[in-house]
């Protein structure tokens, strides 16, 4: 589903290097969560997968679809096949809950009677059913992160990216919040999570790509935050 | 993307830029206005040259009683034997001279007071000090020497006067003001250009919230940029629109019915324009203002607004 071969990324000439000769391989429907410490180079890769930024060196795969070779035309399909939930939710101050998740569908000229439908099954799925009519600040930062979800996943895209979904958030909220992206994963959609929320890794047990300064130096299925191999070797 | 969702995201933009959306309106209004104005004015000048060409190009004045001074004049006023000479000559030199027709000191002074009638000098003229004249046309306009040198020095001929030079320096006020105008809506053009741009920097500044949503759910370019474009040319065709009325005013109100009452004694010598010309240039200052709106925010929008 999302593939990097041999990717190197840096932002200008002389820099170090973001990432450093990355091989991934990411399959349909499997949970990934990306782990590091800050300018670890987590969100460069989530960046990548959307054409946020271009690599230096390399190739991208998403979908089939090689990255660097597509159009710059092409890049809104490819969006619109991958959803994006970020630390700071970036929701519409203006609009109600309701309003938010139907802007994805209204922007990409969704029909009338669909966005009716799909409006409130999403935001069932995320457990925000009867909130509609909320605005964002009468919510709390779990509910508006929900939001945030139901928004990436209202036109059911294959893939869902999380940057640091529960940054902001006491970790009890985010416990909950990963159990609705495991939930999302169990339907099927490919899930890629960056964080460093040891707690996190360690309850959900998935696959776990550890990077530090740009290179991966662990990709361990089940794995935890802390590589025990690593540590009992020490 | 459809009508109803986009029409309220560009109100809800007119609503949060109100500001800036009056200024577009008022900066294209005025660079319009002068563009236009411009645009009379060179239409004003030709069409008061083919007026003109195609009429009375030479007019040969005959002496009056006090005229003295000149040397074909020492006789006092032109003689009936005169006339008839010149024409005759005038006969003599068709086809270069195409129609002729006389004017005698009675009509020429009924015209004067006609043309002065406002005038407190009037009644202080004398009627023998306006002189009778031969108008001649000529199948070529521009070979007005040759009249010249045939009748210039003829007894009885006071002068030989080209009324082309007339045309020709009221054509040449008018290039000024054209080029004034033209100047003016030029520099305005680019005020509004510029501002345009600027705008398109400050909303897509302003709701950069909603297009990077857009674009992280895959919005395409053209879903991107048609808000910002609409905002744009409603802008302009507001202006534009307000530019037209009030050059509307300027023609109806100030030529048509000002100038060319003041003109009235000369009715049949200036022709003016009227709201006829405007009405013809109306699609192209409208046009042209949307059309360079559109281009600018295009551009400025593949500067500020990443896809």
């Amino acid at each position: 589903m999302i593939t990097l071969e041999n990717v190197s990324v840096r932002y200008a000439k002389g820099d170090p290097w973001a990432l450093d000769d990355v091989s991934v391989d990411i399959q349909r429907g499997e949970f990934v969560f990306v782990v590091g410490v800050s300018g670890s180079g987590k969100s460069s890769l989530i960046r990548l997968i959307i054409l946020e930024r271009a690599v230096t060196k390399g190739r991208v795969l998403v979908a089939g679809n090689d990255l660097s070779t597509m159009p710059r035309r092409h890049v809104p399909r490819l969006r619109r096949g991958v959803g994006t939930v970020f630390q700071d939710f970036r929701l519409l101050s203006g609009k109600t809950v309701y309003q938010n998740v139907a802007y994805v569908l209204q922007v990409l000229g969704t029909k009338p009677h669909m966005i009716k439908q799909l409006v409130p099954e999403t935001l069932e799925l995320v457990g925000l059913e009867g909130k509609g009519k909320r605005l964002p600040h009468e919510l709390s930062g779990g509910e508006q992160q929900r939001v945030a979800i139901a928004r990436a996943m209202v036109n059911k895209p294959p893939i869902l990216l999380a940057d640091e979904p529960t940054g902001n958030l006491d970790p009890e909220t985010s416990q909950e919040i990963v159990a609705i992206l495991d939930r999302i994963n169990r339907s099927g959609t490919t899930v890629v999570m960056a964080t460093h929320d040891t707690t996190i890794v360690d309850t959900f047990r998935k696959r776990v790509v550890q990077l530090s300064d740009g290179v991966i130096i662990r990709d361990q299925a089940d794995g935890q935050y802390v590589d025990t191999q690593v540590g009992e070797g020490s | 993307m459809r009508l109803g969702f986009l029409f309220g995201e560009v109100a809800n933009g007119l609503r949060r830029n109100t500001a800036m959306f009056v200024s577009v309106v008022l900066v294209t209004m005025v660079s319009v206005f002068f563009m236009g104005g411009g645009l009379l004015a060179q239409q004003q000048a030709s069409l008061s040259k083919g007026y003109w060409y195609d009429r009375v190009q030479v007019t040969i004045f005959l002496c009056t009683p006090n005229a003295t001074e000149v040397a074909a004049c020492v006789g006092g006023a032109a003689t009936q034997e005169q006339r008839d000479q010149i024409e005759s000559d005038l006969e003599s030199l068709s086809p270069l001279v195409e129609d002729y027709f006389y004017e005698s000191n009675d009509e020429a002074y009924d015209r004067f007071r006609e043309q002065f009638r406002n005038s407190p000098a009037l009644d202080t003229i004398p009627q023998e000090a306006i002189p009778e004249s031969f108008r001649v046309q000529l199948s070529d306009p521009s070979k007005y020497d040759v009249i010249a040198g045939a009748f210039q020095g003829t007894p009885g001929v006071d002068d030989v006067v080209d009324q082309r030079d007339l045309v020709q320096r009221l054509a040449a006020f008018l290039n000024v003001v054209t080029f004034g105008a033209v100047a003016l809506a030029v520099a305005m053009l680019i005020c509004a250009l510029l501002l345009i741009g600027t705008t398109i920097r400050l909303t897509a500044w302003s709701r950069r919230r909603e297009t990077n949503i857009m674009r992280m759910v895959g919005a395409s370019a053209f879903t991107l940029y048609v808000p910002f474009i609409i905002e744009t040319v409603l802008a302009t065709l507001l202006g534009s629109l307000l530019a037209l009325a009030l050059l509307y005013g300027v023609v109806e109100y100030g030529i048509t019915g000002y100038l060319s009452d003041l003109l009235a004694g000369q009715s049949g010598l200036v022709s003016l324009i009227g709201t006829s010309e405007l009405f013809f240039l109306a699609p192209f200052l409208v046009g042209g203002a949307v059309l360079l709106a559109v281009i600018t925010s295009w551009f400025a929008l593949r500067r500020y607004v990443r896809v």
